[in-house]
C-alpha cells in the first residue's frame, strides 16, 4: 500500500454534455470538484473514531460516506456522480479480504513454505479480485441516473498479469532447481549470470506490464452505449518509465552532490563533526524527497499519458496535470500533515482530488440526453472493492 | 400542514435526460411531478441523502432513478418541513461541537489504546499462545543468529562452566526466595560475534552471551550474572513473543489511522510506539534483574560496572567522536532507556538493597 488512496476517492470520469447541446460539433466539457477540506475533515474524524471503536466493523459505512462525499462533489457538466454501494454487502467482502490477508501475513511467521503457499494463493486470486473490484466500483457509480459498467473479463486480466508472473515463476523455479550444489563450483558463474539475466528481464518487462494493466482498465469503461478504448502504445510507457527514472536520479543526485560539496568544503575547516547527524537522517530525507518530488512527477505524467489516450469515435479525454503545481501541493500537504500529526490529511486529500480532477476535460460529439441505459448485471462482489483497497491498486484516474 | 414543493432534477434511471420536477410528500409517499412525469414512490423506497454543506444532494429511488438537488439550503428547509430525521453520525459530522468531541474522543482512544489497550491485548494473546510457540520461535532465531551473526565461542570450556555455575547458583538462590513462577527455565550458550560485547535473550529461554562481553568485564561473574539476570527478565516476561504481537497490532492501528495518507508515516508512528514498549520492557527486565540479584545477595551495582566498561570501550573506539547527548529525538526512537537513567536505577537499587 505504498500508493496513498487519492485514486480511491476519485471517481472514474466519463463524459458529459449539457442538455441543450445538440451534438453536431465537438463540445469541450470540464470537471468541477466542489468538495471542501474542512467538511471532509468532519466526515473523516467521525469515520475514524467509529472505525476504531467498532474494531473496524464500521469501515464499509465509513467508506460509503467518504465515496458519496467525493462523488457528490464531482460534477461533470453540472451533474454529480453518485455511489450506490451497500455497506452491509461491503462488510462481508471486507471481512473476507481481512481474513485472507490475516492468514497471508501469519503464514510466513510459521514457516517459509507456508509463506510461499500463501503468496502463490494471493497471486492466483489477486487478478480476479482486481477485476471484481473494477466491476463493483463502476456498477455502483452513476451519472445522470445511469450506472457505469466495467466490461473486462476474467481471462483477459490473467493474460494482462502474465508478463509480471512469468519472470517471477522463472526466477523461483531457477533458484529451486538450478542452484549450484556444493562441489560443483564451475557452475556458479553461469548460475549468477543467468540469475542476473532473469532479474533484468523481470525489470525490463515492468512498463509493459503496467501498460497491459492500464489497457485492461481503460479498454473496458462503459456508460450507456459508449465504451472507451485505450490507444497508448507500450513504447510510450517505456518512455514514461525512462523519464521517471531519469527524473528520480536527478532529484536524488542533486541533493547528494550538495551534501558532498558541503562536506568537502567544511572538512578543511574541521567542522565535519557537525555533519555527523546529517549522514544518519540522509536516507530518511532521500525517501521523503522521492515521495515529495518523484511521486508527483510520475503521477502527473502517468495521468496525462493514460487519459489523453482514452477515447472512442465520439469522445476524447484530455488531462493536463502540470508537474510544478502538483509538486508544490504535495510538498505543502506533506509539511502540514507532519506538523499537524496527521490532522491535515483530509484537507490534503480534498486539495489533491481537486487538482487531479480539474485537470481533466472531455471533448465530445455525443448528445447525452439521448443516451439510454444498458441492462447491466449489477455486480454485488463487494469483496473485490475491499481487496482493491487492501492491495492499493490504482483503480481510478 | 402543507409544505411548498421543492424543485429538483429527476433522472429516471433509463435515460440520461435531466428533467426538472417538483417534489412533495403526502399520504406516506413522495410525489414527483413534471412535464409528462407523475411518479409516486412509497417513502420506505426513498433513500434520502445525508446533509453536507457542499456537493449535490442525491436521492436514490429503490425502483430505479435519482433526484438531484443543487440548492442545499432549499433542500434542508424542505426536508426539515416534511420531518426527515437524520442519523447521529450525520449530526456529529455536521456540527463543530460534535467534531471536536469526536476528535477529543479519538485522541483519548488512541492514547488509551497505547497505554492499556495494546499491552492488555498482547497479554491476552500471550495467555492463548502456549510456551511451545516461544520455544520454536527461539530455536528458529538461534539458527538464524548462528548462520548470519555469530560463530562458535572461543572461550575455554572451564571459563564457560564457571560463568554457568555462578549464574545457576544465583538463580537457585533467587528461586528459593522469590514467589514461584518468577524464575523461568533457561539455558546459557556462548558465541563469538562481530556485534561486540552483548547478551541476548531468545524466546523460550536461550540466553546468548558473547565472548567479547566476558572479556570486557574481565570475567567478573557478578557482573555477568547481573547481565544474565536482566536477560532472564525478558524470558520471564516473554518479551520476544510480546513484541511480535505488539508490532502486529500497532501496525494495524497505524495503517487504519494514517495508511490512507502514507504507509511510511504510518510505519514511523508504529516504530515510535514500539520503541516506547521496548523501553518499558527493558525497564521491567531491569526490575526483575534487581530482584534476582538481591535475592542472591549480589550487589545490583555490578550492573553499573558494565555500563562504565561499555562507555570506556566506546570512548576508546572513536576517541575523537563527540559524546552522544541524550537528545529527545534519540530517546523517542531508542529501544532502550538511556544509560544514565539505567545507571541511576541500579545505583538506587544498590543503596536501598544495602539498607535492608
Amino acid at each position: 500500500m505504498i500508493e496513498p488512496h487519492f485514486t480511491d476517492t476519485i471517481p472514474l470520469g466519463l463524459p458529459a454534455a449539457s442538455p441543450t447541446t445538440k451534438a453536431t460539433h465537438p463540445n469541450s466539457l470540464g470537471v468541477t470538484f466542489t468538495g471542501s477540506g474542512s467538511e471532509y475533515f468532519r466526515i473523516w474524524i467521525v469515520n475514524l473514531l467509529l472505525t476504531l471503536v467498532t474494531l473496524g466493523l464500521y469501515y464499509p459505512w465509513a467508506k460509503v460516506r467518504r465515496l458519496r462525499y467525493f462523488y457528490g462533489n464531482t460534477l461533470l457538466d453540472g451533474a454529480a456522480l453518485d455511489f450506490h454501494g451497500n455497506p452491509k454487502k461491503m462488510l462481508k467482502g471486507s471481512l473476507l479480504v481481512a481474513l485472507l490477508f490475516g492468514l497471508y501475513s501469519l503464514a510466513g511467521r510459521f514457516s517459509p513454505i507456508a509463506g510461499l503457499v500463501a503468496l502463490v494463493v494471493v497471486a492466483v486470486i489477486a487478478p480476479a479480485l482486481v477485476r471484481a473490484s473494477m466491476q463493483f466500483r463502476l456498477a455502483n457509480t452513476s451519472w445522470r441516473g445511469l450506472r457505469f459498467r466495467f466490461t473486462g473479463d476474467t481471462s483477459e486480466v490473467y493474460r494482462a498479469v502474465l508478463p509480471l508472473y512469468v519472470p517471477a515463476v522463472l526466477i523461483v523455479g531457477f533458484m529451486a532447481f538450478a542452484a549450484p550444489v556444493a562441489g560443483q563450483a564451475p557452475d556458479t558463474t553461469l548460475f549468477i549470470a543467468s540469475m542476473l539475466g532473469l532479474v533484468a528481464l523481470a525489470v525490463a518487462v515492468q512498463p509493459w506490464t503496467f501498460w497491459k494493466l492500464k489497457q485492461y482498465q481503460h479498454n473496458h469503461y462503459a456508460f450507456a452505449s459508449l465504451q472507451t478504448r485505450f490507444t497508448a502504445t507500450p513504447w510510450s510507457f517505456y518512455k514514461l518509465g525512462l523519464k521517471v527514472c531519469g527524473f528520480a536520479l536527478l532529484a536524488i543526485a542533486l541533493p547528494v552532490a550538495g551534501v558532498a560539496a558541503l562536506a568537502f568544503t567544511t572538512k578543511a575547516s574541521g567542522a565535519l563533526r557537525g555533519l555527523g547527524p546529517l549522514t544518519v537522517i540522509l536516507p530518511f530525507l532521500l525517501m521523503l524527497l522521492a515521495l515529495v518530488a518523484v511521486k508527483p512527477y510520475a503521477m502527473s505524467r502517468t495521468q496525462n499519458l493514460v487519459w489523453n489516450h482514452t477515447r472512442n469515435d465520439n469522445l476524447h479525454f484530455h488531462s493536463d496535470l502540470r508537474f510544478k503545481p502538483l509538486f508544490w501541493l504535495t510538498l505543502k500537504n506533506w509539511l502540514l500533515v507532519l506538523i499537524t500529526l496527521g490532522l491535515y490529511w483530509p484537507f490534503a486529500a480534498v486539495a489533491m482530488a481537486r487538482m487531479r480532477l480539474q485537470a481533466v476535460s472531455v471533448s465530445t460529439r455525443v448528445a447525452f440526453d439521448t443516451l439510454v441505459g444498458q441492462r447491466s448485471n449489477g455486480s454485488n462482489e463487494a469483496a473485490g472493492d475491499a481487496a482493491g483497497d487492501m492491495l492499493g491498486f490504482d483503480l481510478g484516474l | 400542514m402543507s409544505t411548498p414543493p421543492l424543485s429538483a432534477t429527476y433522472y429516471d434511471g433509463l435515460q440520461a435526460r435531466a428533467q426538472p420536477v417538483l417534489l412533495h410528500v403526502a399520504d406516506g409517499a413522495l410525489h414527483i411531478t413534471g412535464e409528462g412525469i407523475a411518479r409516486r414512490v412509497a417513502l420506505p423506497n426513498v433513500h434520502w441523502p445525508e446533509r453536507t454543506r457542499h456537493g449535490v444532494r442525491v436521492t436514490h429511488l429503490a425502483e430505479g432513478g435519482e433526484l438531484h438537488c443543487t440548492d442545499s439550503a432549499a433542500w434542508d428547509a424542505w426536508s426539515q418541513n416534511i420531518g426527515l430525521g437524520e442519523p447521529l453520525v450525520v449530526r456529529l459530522q455536521q456540527s463543530w461541537r460534535g467534531v471536536l468531541a469526536s476528535a477529543g474522543a479519538l485522541v483519548a482512544l488512541l492514547l488509551a489504546l497505547h497505554a492499556w489497550g495494546l499491552p492488555l491485548a498482547a497479554q491476552a494473546a500471550l495467555q492463548l499462545l502456549p510456551l511451545s510457540v516461544d520455544a520454536s520461535l527461539g530455536d528458529a532465531t538461534l539458527q538464524a543468529v548462528d548462520e548470519h551473526l555469530m560463530q562458535p565461542s572461543q572461550l575455554p570450556r572451564a571459563e564457560q562452566a564457571r560463568v554457568q555455575a555462578a549464574f545457576s547458583q544465583a538463580v537457585a538462590q533467587a528461586a528459593a526466595r522469590l514467589p514461584p513462577g518468577s524464575v523461568p527455565d533457561w539455558q546459557l550458550v556462548f558465541r563469538a560475534s562481530r556485534i561486540g560485547p552483548n547478551a541476548l535473550a531468545l524466546p523460550g529461554g536461550t540466553l546468548i552471551m558473547t565472548d567479547e562481553l566476558v572479556y570486557l568485564v574481565e570475567r567478573d561473574t557478578d557482573v555477568l550474572t547481573a547481565v544474565l539476570a536482566h536477560e532472564l527478565g525478558h524470558v520471564q516476561h516473554r518479551d520476544g513473543v510480546r513484541m511480535l504481537v505488539q508490532v502486529t497490532l500497532l501496525g494495524t492501528v497505524g495503517s487504519l489511522v494514517l495508511g490512507d495518507f502514507s504507509s511510511l508515516l504510518a510505519g514511523t508512528s508504529a516504530l515510535l510506539g514500539q520503541a516506547h514498549y521496548s523501553r518499558e520492557a527493558e525497564h521491567a527486565a531491569d526490575v526483575a534483574a534487581v530482584q534476582l540479584l538481591q535475592a542472591a545477595h549480589i550487589d545490583p551495582a555490578a550492573m553499573v560496572t558494565l555500563f562504565d566498561k561499555l562507555t570506556a570501550l566506546r570512548a576508546a573506539k572513536d576517541a575523537d567522536a563527540a559524546p552522544a547527548p541524550d537528545s529527545w529525538l534519540g530517546i523517542a526512537f531508542a529501544s532502550h532507556p538511556s544509560d544514565t537513567e539505567r545507571v541511576r536505577f541500579f545505583k538506587q537499587a544498590s543503596i536501598t538493597g544495602k539498607g535492608l
